[in-house]
């Protein structure tokens, strides 16, 4: 099991707001919607590219190049074209700072 | 989160220092220069090509990793697994980009051989070996990778053979790496007309786990009629960035034999191409690539039919464990005037791993009709009933399919003609089948 | 004969011409230029949206369909998607002026031309494929509208009296707008692909279907059946859903040759298959040498659900166009029959794809492509296993001839396998006619054309016995006409 990482401060990121992440040997993206703060891998399972450069629509990120809509919360697919659920990385928040946990799975 | 460095070992003052160190023709000093202005101005790759759409590299980061230094007191290099009992003719070795040691049986070099570190035998015989290094065997501005080695390359290995001399034994050229270390090597092989050898190429770390950045080249130049047998032992720790680009030029009725097992490296992005320029060139590309961890192999492989009734046969098997990537692309292409060509290319995949990932990707762009050009694709699993078989014969699981894992690749092994080398990569693999329930 | 619902619009000037027949193009039809041609009507004025694309094209065209506000804002996010979208930067070459061309022509109801104006060049090459008299006369725009509308008539009783629904996307939208609602664009959104973009925003036309639970319609469902269609088949939208049990074929397309005043076609097929289902859809296409065909085709299949594409690619300028088959449950199969003839001036970059995404899947792709005459077939296909997708079958064969030195043949399979329990195979050929055979059959008696003409049908056999016999019928002959020469 890995060790939470400091990632950020509360204060990084906007809401709604997103940032792509490096942390230890992922690429992430972290969230911040209606407060709260999420993490997914940084991929699109879809065509394996990048997701975080795509829009983000209440909790749904849409990958920029054929528009497939993950739920940030879940990972989940919700939209043709994907149909694999991406990753997600535990988040906590702690005194001002935002913490993730690599998912190793 | 990992700190942005804001220097880095690799600029142009520190690149003005090396080439400075090196006491080179001018024609390579200059040769280097331009290549170090490409690498400026080329960005990274771009994810978003067919070329890399499938190897991430955004961890990569060239800040981590410096020149070696210029003189080091420990030049100890790891044991070598091809050289394991085998009578040589010669040997080359060399340590993160350093030369370490060479030697040629002289039998050899008074026939003209010329064997031994590159960045040595370019001092004593640059003009003979000019015409080679300027020919672009390998695409210097291909991308940043090819033009940062053009720039840099170092602890270099070459074997030249003039013409009609056949060597009968083989040569052994080994590369090695510290743990965070960093190998610039470059492999030049000029076999010339009616010349036959036999080469074994070989990389290493220090250990398993080492991390270190390999970004290298091997260019193969055969003349009429010339006979070469290569072979290509990846082992590097599992931590190095492993880029190469390898091109192989094959003249009229010449035979290449090209092998290739790679084994280490965290990510390996390697171009093999293999032009056959002269009619009745033939070349056999066996790859043997065996994955665990979270190892990403990616190979690209080309078989350019520029000349009539050439023929080239490329095999790849790979077989995959714990969470680790291949990513296999092979490209047949045939000109125009390429009649009477025969191409194959197969990939076969053996997944070991419920987490295991293999992409395949075949090719074909032909443009002549009197052509018989196939390519085969497999992937799939061990087949549990032969586990079981095995089994109730007494084996343990890890046993059995570690002698499946052998029989997947015995096609491979079959088509390697080198007694030695078939049995140090069959020990090498099997050593790394892990048990999985 | 049948016939594809391009022919329908038979109120205005279609030139009809071979695919590959530069020829009889009179110096007006650039090849790749966009014409525009008088309509020739006795009565109405046809409508038609001025050249070029922006959101008041988009507006007119949901205006004029009566639309609900819903896909008039689906239309016009489309057109940003599309307008932000680069070039795909693979396939074929595409040098088109989105803004030279017309988006939107409403056909008005009255017939156009008689028979006698119809050019001797097309009456000949009717006869050469031996379409029958009364199909000529529909093709060349010349309609007997009484026959057809009783065919059809009592063919629509028929299907409805089942609750099989069958009309145009247009009427569909808006009588049926719950149904359509629920899967319009959910299998091919608009960020998909540049020209699903396109399409979404401008399409026009197109087959809705829905098949009750357990309906199995014996006959295929023809595209020309629909006598309601608003548009040439530019930018046709086909959604068919095939609910639980049911069965069915769909038809589209035919093997004459089809010339359409615009030169982008751009059609987007989303078909669902539920559990236990089957759909098989087969298309013929030969359109003229002009034509981009840049087609999205995408189905969904169920449980136990089959899904099964049929797709020959005889025509066009260049087309790009993979029908695919997602297998989401398990017992779910795809398979896809792609055939390609590619003439001179020609490029068919086609193919399939197959997404395995549960367990216990089979699918099947079998290619057979064609270049003759400095034409350019290219297989591109994709095999996709999930990890999770246990137990999946997947079997890929390529066979490609190509016929002389000047003509060139591609394949570029992608194989993506991230699940270890598989069987996954692929393989792939390119040769020219074999020597022998031909060797063989010329000591038969037969000449080398026609020796040639029976391998090639040979090689075709597969995908040609999969059709309706009449397409079955002049899809030989039409390759018959190619290998002579006679055509391109």
């Amino acid at each position: 099991m890995t060790d939470f990482l400091k990632v950020a401060t509360v204060t990084d990121l906007p809401d709604p707001g997103k940032l792509t992440l490096e942390v230890e040997d992922s690429v992430v993206v972290l969230f911040h919607v209606g407060g709260r703060f999420y993490c997914l891998d940084d991929v699109c399972t879809h065509d394996g590219g990048p997701l975080g450069e795509g829009r983000l629509c209440g909790h749904a990120i849409a990958c920029p190049r054929h528009g497939a809509q993950f739920d940030i919360r879940t990972g989940n697919p919700l939209t043709m074209p994907a149909t694999v659920p991406t990753r997600t990385h535990e988040v906590k928040v702690e005194g001002g700072e935002v913490y993730v946990r690599i998912n190793q799975a | 989160m990992t700190a942005i460095a804001t220097t880095t070992a690799f600029s142009h003052a520190t690149v003005e220092s090396f080439l400075e160190s090196r006491h080179e023709p001018d024609w390579m000093l200059d040769q280097r220069r331009a290549a170090w202005r490409m690498f400026s101005e080329l960005d990274w790759p771009d994810r978003r090509g067919e070329e890399w759409s499938r190897t991430d590299i955004r961890l990569f980061k060239l800040d981590k990793y410096s020149w070696p230094p210029a003189v080091s007191d420990d030049l100890r290099t790891p044991p070598a697994v091809l050289q394991q009992g085998v009578h040589l003719a010669g040997s080359s070795a060399a340590l993160d980009s350093r030369p370490v040691a060479s030697h040629l049986d002289p039998r050899w070099a008074q026939q003209g051989v010329l064997f031994g570190s590159l960045d040595q035998l370019l001092a004593e015989h640059g003009e003979r070996l000019r015409p080679f290094l300027q020919r672009r065997i390998v695409n210097p501005y291909h991308d940043k990778f090819a033009a940062l080695h053009a720039a840099c390359w170092s602890g270099g290995h070459v074997l030249y053979v003039p013409r009609g001399v056949v060597i009968e034994l083989p040569l052994h050229v080994f590369s090695a790496m510290t743990d965070g270390g960093l190998d610039f090597g470059r492999t030049l092989v000029v076999l010339e007309d009616g010349a036959e050898a036999t080469v074994l190429a070989e990389t290493a770390s220090w250990s398993a786990t080492a991390g270190g950045l390999h970004c290298g080249a091997t260019e193969i130049l055969m003349g009429c009629g010339a006979n070469l047998r290569f072979v290509n032992l990846q082992d590097w720790g599992q931590g190095v960035w492993h880029f190469a680009q390898q091109r192989a030029l094959v003249g009229r009725d010449a035979t290449l034999q090209w092998t290739i097992a790679a084994l280490g490296s965290r990510l390996s992005k390697v171009n093999q191409h293999v032009s056959l320029v002269g009619e009745g060139a033939s070349c056999q590309v066996n790859g043997v690539l065996f994955t665990e961890g979270k190892q990403q192999l990616t190979y690209h492989t080309l078989q350019h039919h520029e000349a009539r009734h050439c023929q080239s046969d490329f095999l790849y098997k790979a077989a995959l464990q714990d969470r680790s990537r291949t990513v296999w692309r092979g490209m047949i292409k045939v000109d125009p005037g390429a009649q009477k060509t025969d191409g194959y290319q197969r990939n076969d995949n053996l997944l070991l791993s419920e987490h295991a990932r293999a992409d395949s990707i075949p090719g074909l762009e032909i443009e002549a009709d009197d052509v018989r050009c196939t390519h085969g694709s497999t992937s799939g699993k061990v087949d549990e009933e032969l586990i079981f078989y095995a089994m109730c014969r007494g084996f343990t699981r890890r046993e059995a399919v570690r002698i499946i894992v052998s029989g997947f690749f015995q096609q491979i092994f079959d088509r390697i003609t080198i007694e030695s080398v078939r049995d140090a990569l069959g020990q090498a693999i099997a050593a790394r089948v892990r048990e999985y329930h | 004969m049948f016939l594809g619902d391009s022919l329908r619009l038979l109120n205005r000037e279609v030139k009809i011409i071979m695919a590959t027949d530069v020829a009889t193009l009179s110096s007006n039809d650039q090849i790749g230029e966009i014409n525009k041609y008088d309509f020739r009507t006795e009565s109405e004025a046809v409508f038609k949206a001025r050249r070029g694309l922006d959101s008041e094209i988009v507006r007119q065209i949901s205006e004029m369909k009566n639309e609900p506000p819903w896909m008039l804002d689906f239309r016009l996010k489309s057109l940003e998607i599309f307008q932000s979208k680069p070039m795909p930067s693979w396939g074929g070459k595409i040098n088109i002026n989105f803004q030279d061309i017309y988006y939107y022509l409403k056909p008005t109801d009255s017939q156009g031309r008689s028979w006698d104006e119809v050019p001797q060049a097309i009456k000949d090459t009717f006869e050469k494929l031996g379409i029958p008299e009364a199909e000529r006369k529909f093709l060349a725009g010349v309609k007997a509208q009484f026959e057809s509308e009783v065919v059809y008539g009592s063919l629509k009783e028929d299907l409805s009296a089942k609750g099989v629904i069958f009309t145009d996307t247009d009427s569909a939208v808006r009588e049926y707008p719950d149904l359509v609602r629920q899967y319009f664009s959910t299998i091919i959104p608009p960020e998909d692909n540049k020209f699903a973009a396109l399409n979404s925003a401008v399409w026009s036309g197109g087959s809705f279907i829905y098949v009750p639970p357990g309906v199995k319609i014996e006959f295929p469902l023809q595209a020309y059946f629909r006598i309601n269609a608003e548009s040439m088949g530019q930018f046709e939208r086909t959604l068919i859903i095939v609910d639980e049990g049911a069965e069915i074929h769909y038809v589209e397309g035919c093997t004459a040759p089809m010339y359409s005043t615009e030169s982008l076609h751009s059609a987007v097929v989303e078909i669902i298959v539920k559990r236990g289902a089957r759909c098989r859809y087969t298309t013929i296409q030969n359109w003229a040498n002009n034509i981009y065909n840049l087609v999205t085709k995408r189905a969904v299949a169920y449980r136990d659900a089959t899904m099964e594409w049929v797709d020959g690619n005889l025509g066009s300028h260049l087309t790009m166009k993979y029908p695919a088959v997602y297998m989401m449950e398990p017992g779910a199969r795809g398979e896809i029959l792609s055939i390609a003839f590619a003439g001179a001036g020609q490029h068919q970059d086609a193919g399939a794809k197959l997404v395995h995404g549960a367990p216990h899947t089979t699918g099947q792709i079998i290619s057979k492509s064609i270049s003759k005459n400095g034409g350019r077939s290219s297989y591109r296909g994709l095999v996709k296993v999930e990890q999770g997708a246990k137990n999946t079958k997947c079997k890929v064969v390529c066979d490609a001839l190509i016929l002389d030195s000047k003509s060139r043949s591609d394949t570029y399979p992608y194989i993506e396998i991230a699940e270890q329990d598989v069987s996954v195979g692929h393989e792939a050929s390119v040769s020219r006619i074999g020597e022998e055979q031909l060797f063989y059959l010329m000591s038969r008696g037969l000449s080398e054309s026609e020796a040639s003409t029976m391998i090639v049908n040979g090689f075709i056999e597969p995908l040609v016995k999969e059709l309706p016999m009449e397409y079955a019928v002049e899809m030989n002959r039409l390759i018959q006409l190619q290998m002579e020469g006679t055509v391109g």
